[in-house]
């Protein structure tokens, strides 16, 4: 059984179609990316995942679960974390403060009334967020404000935060985008040195980050999918040749 | 937050501020501070312990929080009035009602952020001002406020002077104790996140629309408190408590003490009515011309308020 499982979603934008008719099936630990021209709905899509769009038709299974409806705090505690274009942390606070949020929102849910308990009794989980923060490289910078970290480290900061709260889909918008080189390639051997079990679903632009990482490619247009398959099928795709570059010449 | 601490080291500010408020009958008529005026910054320190929370913590500035204070005082002035001159039924019943009343402003105004909460809490702070004035005049007193209370007592206890200075001081003691606790919670972690990145929170798995009106309910329950020992501290209750006047003075005492520190809104409490009552008999009638020039000082040379200028001299003398 797919983890992830969309059927028939439509949305539409006033007049405009934003996503027709998508059907996407995603298998557990897989790492699966949606590729497409600017506008084609793949940023949409990601959102409708998040519950941040409803979309008009259709429906979204996550683990058996629906999804549509669900406010995105309870996606999220359902298992699904989202890595955003731009870094999206807790610029104010410390890198260690940052990781510690998702630890306790792993423990409590959503909202826990008690608010007499010290954060500092609780070790084992502190550490829980020490550990987490080790494992992506920040160990130097566990008490840094995480407004001055670099643009990679923000990065990794936000991977943390995700990964902290043990989700089972990760959806990543662009996660390489305005990068340099070299912080594109930790970004991809961080993805790729991900724990096993984690089934990622990663939007990109930059073809070299898409089949490095991604067993199968889906690709939208106008907010149709036209062509999937593992990367070497899709590489020399007509339709997808064509959606790219306009009609192909023959 | 990174490691275990005794229990006087946890509590130092608790127990400092306590030193200093329980001592304040010895030390404040040394300069110039008069019996009475210390109660009154208790009681407002209780207020901007509460609103810090809100406004320092989470980043909402509510410019209605006089509505919760008001609505606590006239509460506590009928109950003394018309039921019992005891304070503590007064008071409960008075914290209670209002803060049932904050319930149902949190859900509402809380659905916008920045400057737009900040005008549904004013406008809904000028309609319970309104009502006071109009509509609920026969048990507000209107324009004249509501007086003929019964002197206030705790079972046998006359609530006057220096009891009633105690009775607050305490109470002030815990709820900054309290304060302190939530700060060091896991809900106080989930208040800071909701002023730095309120989208990333909700995608962290945590409801912060909640988490909002907890905070929102949690000011106006302090606020309720500091409305209700006002009126056990002088048995009067007028029009201005509910004005947006009063909700002001609370934003710039928070202000110019520092929001985000707990302690600083009390040093601006302490500080703008020291001001308002000590100093002002000096300067005369311009002393809000005064308190303008340094309110503006302070936005654009210290937006930190007290507390930033604090910890900038401490920087100074550990360099030297």
């Amino acid at each position: 059984m797919p983890i992830l499982d969309i059927h028939q979603v439509s949305l539409n934008f006033g007049g405009l179609k934003a996503l027709q008719d998508v059907n996407l099936k995603i298998e557990e630990g897989s790492t699966h990316a949606l590729i497409g021209p600017n506008g084609a709905g793949k940023s949409t899509l990601l959102n409708v995942l998040t519950g941040m769009l409803a979309p008009s038709d259709g429906s979204v299974m996550f683990d058996g679960k629906p999804l549509l409806d669900v406010q995105p705090h309870d996606i999220n505690q359902l298992g699904i974390a989202k890595v955003f274009q731009t870094p999206a942390i807790f610029p104010e606070m410390t890198v260690l403060e940052n990781v510690t949020i998702p630890v306790f929102a792993a423990r409590d849910g959503a909202f826990r009334m008690n608010m007499f308990e010290g954060i500092d009794h609780q070790r084992p989980l502190i550490e829980f967020a020490e550990e987490q923060i080790c494992e992506l490289g920040l160990k130097d910078k566990m008490h840094t404000k995480a407004d001055s970290l670099s643009r990679g480290d923000k990065r990794r900061l936000e991977m943390a935060i995700c990964l902290a709260h043990k989700p089972r889909l990760l959806l990543l918008d662009e996660p390489t985008a305005g990068m340099a080189r070299h912080e594109t390639e930790q970004t991809i051997e961080l993805l790729n040195g991900m724990k096993d079990g984690i089934t990622k679903v990663i939007v990109e632009h930059d073809m070299n980050v898409v089949f490095s990482l991604a067993e199968k490619i889906s690709v939208l247009a106008q907010g149709q999918i036209i062509a999937e398959g593992a990367p070497d099928e899709i590489k020399g795709h007509p339709k997808v040749i064509e959606a790219y570059l306009g009609e192909a010449q023959v | 937050m990174n490691t275990q601490q005794s229990f006087f080291e946890r509590n130092r500010a608790v127990i400092i501020f306590a030193i200093i408020a329980l001592l304040m009958p010895l030390w404040f008529p040394l300069i110039g501070g008069y019996q009475g005026l210390d109660t009154k910054i208790m009681i407002m320190c209780i207020l901007v312990v509460g609103f810090d929370l809100l406004l320092g913590y989470t980043g909402y500035l509510s410019f209605g929080h006089a509505a919760f204070f008001g609505i606590a005082a006239y509460t506590t002035g009928i109950m003394l009035k018309d039921f019992s001159g005891q304070v503590i039924p007064a008071i409960v019943v008075a914290v209670v009602l209002s803060t049932l009343v904050s319930v149902v402003i949190g859900l509402l105004t809380l659905k916008r952020t920045g400057i737009y909460f900040s005008i549904l809490t004013l406008a809904f702070a000028e309609m319970f001002h309104a009502m006071a004035m109009a509509m609920l005049q026969e048990w507000t007193g209107g324009e004249n406020g509501l007086t003929g209370m019964m002197t206030p007592m705790l079972g046998s206890i006359k609530m006057q002077g220096a009891v009633v200075f105690y009775f607050s001081a305490i109470i002030a003691i815990v709820m900054f104790y309290l304060a302190k606790r939530i700060e060091r919670s896991p809900v106080g972690l989930m208040m800071r996140a909701i002023k730095c990145n309120q989208t990333r929170l909700e995608y962290t798995g945590i409801n912060a629309r909640k988490y909002k009106l907890l905070t929102f309910i949690i000011s106006a329950f302090y606020a309720a408190i500091a409305g209700a020992l006002m009126v056990v501290y002088e048995p009067f209750v007028g029009h201005e408590f509910l004005g947006w006047h009063q909700s002001g003075e609370f934003v710039l005492m928070s202000v110019i003490g520092g929001v985000g520190t707990l302690v600083g809104p009390m040093l601006g409490a302490g500080f703008m009515l020291y001001f308002e009552n000590v100093l002002s008999a000096d300067i005369g009638e311009h002393w809000l011309l005064f308190l303008g020039i340094i309110f503006m000082a302070v936005v654009i040379f210290m937006p930190g308020g007290f507390m930033e200028a604090i910890s900038r001299l401490q920087a100074r003398f550990n360099n030297k």
